[in-house]
């Protein structure tokens, strides 16, 4: 029979971890709040420059047979890189290895197209995974979730950008949790490099072409690097919005185990209780007894 | 109020109203829309933006970016822009003291030359709203 006091202490320590879960819980809903806050107001900024950006490339396209800019230039590619991006911390439910399997399927399934497929990671998660396996590790960018500023996507970008440039990549994905809701993430791969537009729909490509100042093969020049920035920010953005949202479910589950735990654990308490008052009248009925 | 106005930053949409007229320094110099303006896509220079709503001017400050009219809208993609009232003089003129003290020591060949240029420029267009 389970000894009253360890049972009393097993509570106690369920009832303490129940504690921690649901702080780290509503930590992560105010922190979700505020990441999507973000999302939701670098979203105009983002889809306005993917139509800027599509309307000159499409029309700058339509001009000569070659690309409009080398950024635009797709070319046979012989490796690959990969930029995984995960979160510093655990306890975020699948979370991370959610990126992780999804990039181990990706390098399988792209074995015969690529001579090598590298990566490179955004937060701790992904480095410490990749750090005793058999990929080279191209670039690993740690410290950039404790405070996300745009200024660290557009370094980040620049990097990518000119890996490619010099012909050392020949095509950059990026692999991340796209925010969906607070309960559901999922988990993309988007190419980053080279840089595929969208085509013009019909209504741009019917209306007048535009006047272009000072040219469109400069303004393609000043459009695009801009673009690939805002790739890898939302990128970050979906994903610390992603992983506050995993996050806040897991610890609600969390939470919901240990209330069921002690719950149980409450029931083997009383029920031992019972048991030993049971235990102890009747030693002391049998005693009465046995003096008369 | 015949045109519209929507200033976007990769932060935020800082502003959308319908105007009359929006004067924006482009790279080939400064330029005025109005109504009916034709279709136009411009890089823009840090500098002053301006947009005049029944007679009254209100300005901006923007450190570069795109500006694209069409069919009465104007679309200007910053890559920062306050209004004149949000600028930080103090930081803006700790900015551009800093990187002119910086500047007179490199050459036009380094590479962060044209990096601290802009910033420079940046906070010119800034104090010059502000003023």
């Amino acid at each position: 029979m389970p000894n009253l006091r360890d049972i009393r202490k097993r509570i106690g320590s369920v009832k303490s971890t129940r504690q921690i879960t649901k702080a780290m819980k509503m930590v992560a809903a105010a922190k979700l709040r505020r990441a999507q806050d973000a999302i939701l107001k670098t979203r105009p900024y983002a889809t306005l420059l993917e139509r800027a950006l599509s309307e000159v490339a499409a029309r700058a396209g339509a001009d000569a047979e070659k690309p409009a800019h080398p950024l635009l230039a797709p070319r046979v590619a012989r490796n690959a890189e990969v930029v995984l991006v995960t979160s510093d911390r655990g306890l975020a439910g699948a979370f991370n290895s959610n990126v992780l399997r999804r990039s181990q399927r990706f390098m399988t399934e792209n074995a015969d197209r690529y001579a090598e497929v590298r990566v490179s990671t955004v937060g701790r998660k992904a480095r410490d995974y990749f750090k005793n396996r058999k990929v080279r590790m191209q670039a690993d960018y740690t410290g950039v979730n404790q405070q996300l500023r745009f200024e660290k996507a557009q370094e980040i970008a620049q990097e990518l950008t000119a890996r490619w440039l010099a012909g050392e990549v020949d095509a950059v994905f990026l692999c991340y949790n796209e925010f969906k809701s607070a309960i559901s993430q999922n988990v993309v791969v988007r190419q980053l490099l080279p840089v595929e537009t969208p085509p013009a729909t019909e209504s741009q490509a019917a209306s007048v072409d535009f006047l272009y100042e000072p040219g469109r093969e400069e303004l393609l020049a000043d459009l695009l690097p801009r673009h690939i920035s805002m790739q890898v920010w939302r990128a970050l953005l979906e994903s610390a919005a992603s992983e506050h949202g995993a996050r806040m479910t897991a610890m609600e589950s969390a939470t919901k185990n240990a209330e069921e735990m002690i719950g149980k654990l409450t029931l083997d308490y009383n029920r031992a209780r019972q048991a030993y008052i049971t235990k102890e009248l009747m030693e002391i009925v049998s005693g009465a007894e046995a003096l008369k | 109020m015949s045109i519209t106005l929507d200033i976007v930053t990769p932060e935020k949409r800082l502003l959308s109203v319908a105007c009359d007229e929006v004067r924006a320094p482009g790279v080939r110099g400064g330029f005025g829309i109005r109504q009916d303006h034709t279709p136009f896509l411009s890089a823009l220079e840090p500098g002053r933006l301006t947009y005049v709503e029944g007679g009254r001017e209100h300005h901006y400050a923007v450190g570069g970016g795109f500006l694209q009219v069409a069919a009465n809208k104007v679309i200007v993609l910053a890559d920062s822009a306050e209004a004149r009232d949000e600028i930080d003089v103090a930081r803006a003129q700790k900015d551009f003291e800093e990187a002119t003290e910086r500047l007179r020591s490199m050459t036009e060949q380094d590479q962060n030359h044209a990096i601290e240029s802009a910033r420079v420029r940046r906070a010119t267009a800034r104090l010059s709203v502000a003023r």
